[in-house]
């Protein structure tokens, strides 16, 4: 140990880097967002249809950014950031679960229908 | 501009003119008078006595974590101090304001302060309490403590570390400047949708108040991370997961609290800047806004916080109880199970702040029971304790003295919470002074096992032990405080009083605010308690000299090394026999061993980079507060630039050679002999080793 800690330029995660990878990263992510905020504006999709499509537009940003800008995968020696994301996931579920949950009981007892939001 | 702005604002200063300066202000102006006073007889004294070299080499650019640690300290006590005044200001204005008879001076028709001006006050109050006292607090005890419990020499990112306690600097320097520059917020500690948005707060207060808690949630996430590394990746050889002390694994379980749940935090502000710098529409009623969904945002940070603060006091009361009970810690493992299962309850009760929104009986059920369920976890806790001290041999000295208050706040707190949880009864207490009782009792327990921890572990970093008596003056002027203030607030709030108000109506309370009073002037005195307690402490420092077991009775490994701690922590990095390593050794005669001969310690070098990037934060907050863009944006592309250019100088660290280490450690152990820790004789040879026991690893392999 007295000599200390490795060059971390030599770790497997670092070498994952490179510029090309950012830019990628960052064209997809600047991209995505550009057409979601397009088809937001030109409002030419009924509100559900849009909702879906922005969902995935964001979920293809997340991707690319977590593989292009973190580089996350899954291989060996991202064995801690990949035990860690699933350890994650409940969270997700839960926050954006128990959120839907409660706002969808909460707009029942306080909010008109909307026509084409496709609440039962 | 991109909203529509009450007020000027010109492209040089922003918002900024000289009408924001309170000048004129009764209060604001002589405080100014004082603290510039106080600033400029500090920068005196320091060039008086040539400190500055030593203050820029040994504080500022250090990435020492121990002296990082105590500066977090200090900022949490300095911002305690602030934060108290704050509520004695608070205590004095309802007692004063109560009835309609009630006299009123300084432009307030009841009282001494304007509605307005009440209100920035308990904003801040609560701000600075949670997230500037608590929170830094509790960080610099894991700060010092953490690495020294795990047998590492620094942090895992040493540099980090420096960057987080300068950007939560830079955090409490934003909110002391909101109090001479402009105004804070007004709208509570955790803001009211809509009240929050431009049109209804049209002045900057708000603005401090977003990007105040925007630095802090970057520092304590920063923190976390490091902590996080740390304990995973540094411990010292033979330290398997349950051989791990107590407070560490509260750490551990706390700050991966703090780092899932910031982000939710961050996400709520900045979609609140957006409506109030890009009139967006995300928590107003037009446009598709929901105020309900910032409520919900926040608060799915809000409670894993609370937990995220309380969780370390649990742990430093865990470590207090033991030493000075003489007993292992009762039920190591269902501690370590309790704390990971609150930490994951924490996630699944937020609602619970806002039952009143009305989500329905099966929603609110639901949120109900999970929040009961803390109860559950937390009572092994407290079953723990209990029989942690049971039959033990106590010592009722000033650290157990403040563990066992905190125990008994924890029992009122948490029962209080218990029933709040149920909806029934929590339509009828909310917003009531009972909420604000219930959380105080919470709080205490922290500051209480803060307290206790400070006269436990100063020893440890300081050399020295803190004057008993005057620890167990403070401590009982500051628990007579919290009995006065805090009963007859939960009876206030059974009788209705609504909290945060700057006028009570009713007469008939008068009697229970003047004993609140009377409690806020306990804990005035306890504050002089405290000051008294320090002078007196650094006055006899020489006499009250301790050596590496500081009381005679510790378990966990920071009391193998040396006190105070050596700035590379071990010479030898020790093998962990047991969970209680130092307990263990003490038993079988091993305390006193000495590793045979020393290596090089590779240690990383000083750097001011963390200090600037922290400056430029406060520029960059600053800035965007009053909107002066292109200061915003040179603040910025200087931090990015400083980033890149520390990325690229690295640090290759530095080597103490094995002859200084050895020369260091000689003076060690020869002060060590001075002193002779007199109670607790250690034994001669102790009992055999079973097996082969192992103090150091042997050095030809490393
Ligand atoms: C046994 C565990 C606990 C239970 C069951 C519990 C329950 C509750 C409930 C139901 C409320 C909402 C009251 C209302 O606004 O109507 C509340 C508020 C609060 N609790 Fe707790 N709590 C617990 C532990 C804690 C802990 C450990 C802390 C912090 C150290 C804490 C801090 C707070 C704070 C700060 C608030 C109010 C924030 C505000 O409205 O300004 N609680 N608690
Ligand atoms: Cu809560």
């Amino acid at each position: 140990m007295s000599q200390g800690h490795d060059n971390p330029i030599h770790h497997p995660e670092v070498q994952m880097s490179s510029s090309r990878g950012y830019f990628t990263g960052f064209l997809i992510s600047l991209g995505l967002m550009f057409l979601a905020t397009f088809l937001v504006a030109s409002g030419s999709m009924p509100p559900f249809g849009l909702l879906m499509v922005i969902t995935i537009c964001a979920a293809i940003t997340v991707i690319a950014q977590i593989y292009f800008l973190l580089h996350l995968d899954i291989s060996e020696h991202n064995i801690w950031n990949t035990v860690s994301l699933v350890l994650f996931i409940p969270l997700f579920i839960i926050t954006i679960g128990l959120t839907w949950w409660m706002f969808s009981q909460l707009y029942l007892r306080t909010m008109p229908m909307m026509p084409g939001m496709g609440m039962h | 501009m991109l909203v529509p702005l009450a007020g000027g604002w010109n492209p040089l200063l922003g918002r900024l003119a000289l009408d924001q300066i309170p000048y004129n202000n009764p209060i604001l102006a002589p405080l100014f008078v004082v603290v510039a006073l106080g600033a400029l007889a500090l920068i005196a004294l320091i060039t008086y006595y040539h400190k500055w070299g030593y203050l820029w080499k040994e504080w500022l650019t250090t990435v020492d974590h121990k002296k990082l640690g105590v500066m977090y300290i200090i900022i949490g006590l300095v911002m305690l101090f602030r934060g108290f005044v704050d509520g004695l200001m608070i205590r004095t204005q309802q007692v004063w304001a109560n009835g309609p008879d009630s006299s009123g001076v300084f432009g307030a028709v009841h009282g001494y302060l304007t509605p307005f001006h009440f209100g920035q006050v308990y904003s801040a109050h609560g701000l600075i309490m949670i997230l500037l006292a608590a929170t830094p607090l509790l960080v610099g005890f894991m700060n010092i403590i953490v690495p020294i419990q795990v047998g590492a020499r620094d942090m895992a990112y040493p540099y980090l570390n420096a960057l987080g306690l300068w950007i939560t600097a830079a955090g409490a320097a934003l909110i002391m400047a909101s109090l001479f520059i402009g105004d804070f917020s007004h709208n509570g500690w955790f803001g009211y949708a809509p009240l929050f948005e431009i049109q209804y707060s049209p002045g900057v207060g708000v603005d401090y108040w977003i990007w105040t808690l925007e630095l802090l949630a970057l520092g304590t996430s920063l923190g976390g991370i490091n902590i996080i590394a740390t304990i995973v990746k540094m411990r010292a050889p033979g330290m398997s997961w349950f051989k791990l002390p107590i407070f560490t694994w509260a750490s551990l379980s706390a700050n991966i609290i703090a780092l899932t749940s910031f982000p939710a935090l961050q996400l709520a502000l900045a979609l609140v800047a957006s409506d109030r710098y890009l009139g967006s529409h995300f928590f107003t009623a037009g446009l598709g806004g929901n105020l309900m969904l910032y409520t919900n945002l926040f608060w799915i940070w809000g409670h894993p916080e609370v937990y995220f603060v309380i969780l370390p006091a649990f742990g430093m009361m865990s470590e207090i109880f033991p030493v000075f009970s003489e007993k292992p810690l009762f039920g190591y493992i269902t501690m370590v199970a309790a704390s990971f299962a609150i930490a994951g309850v924490s996630w699944l009760v937020w609602l619970h702040h806002f039952f009143t929104m009305g989500a329905g009986p099966e929603v609110n059920s639901f949120f109900s029971i999970a929040t009961m369920l803390v109860g559950i976890p937390t009572g092994v806790k407290v079953f723990n304790w209990a029989f942690t001290m049971y039959r033990g041999r106590l010592t009722f000295s000033a650290a157990m003295l403040w563990a066992i208050g905190a125990l008994f706040l924890l029992l009122v707190g948490g029962l209080t919470g218990m029933m709040l949880a149920i909806p029934a009864i929590n339509y009828m207490v909310h917003n009531s002074v009972f909420v604000v009782a219930h959380f105080h009792s919470m709080l205490l327990v922290i500051v209480y096992a803060v307290f206790g921890s400070v006269i436990f572990w100063f020893p440890k970093v300081f050399g020295f032990k803190l004057d008993e008596y005057w620890a167990k003056v403070m401590f009982w002027l500051f628990s007579a405080g919290t009995v006065g203030v805090f009963v007859p607030m939960y009876m206030l709030g059974f009788m209705g009083e609504t909290r945060r108000l700057d006028y009570v109506f009713n007469t008939a309370w008068h009697p229970y605010l003047v004993a609140e009073e009377i409690g806020i002037f306990l804990y005035c005195l306890s504050v002089v308690a405290f000051f008294v307690l320090l002078y007196v402490s650094i006055r006899d420092r020489v006499k009250n000299q301790v050596g590496q077991d500081a009381w005679g009775t510790s378990r966990s490994l920071e009391w193998l090394t040396h006190s105070p701690v050596p700035f590379y922590n071990f010479a030898v990095i020790p093998h962990i026999n047991e969970r209680d390593e130092v307990a263990w050794r003490r038993q079988h005669g091993l305390v006193q061993k000495q590793p045979e001969k020393y290596l090089d310690i590779h240690m990383p070098n000083n750097t001011g980079m963390a200090l600037y990037i922290g400056a430029l934060t406060f520029v960059l907050a600053f800035a965007l507060t009053w909107r002066i863009w292109w200061l915003c944006l040179g603040s910025l592309v200087a931090i990015i630039a400083l980033m890149i250019v520390r990325s690229f100088q690295g640090d290759a660290g530095y080597i103490i050679p094995a002859a200084e280490v050895e020369r260091m450690e000689k003076e060690a152990l020869a002060r060590e002999a001075r002193i002779q820790t007199g109670a607790h004789p250690l034994p001669a040879g102790g009992r055999p080793v079973p097996g082969e026991a192992i103090a150091y690893e042997r050095q030809d392999k490393l």
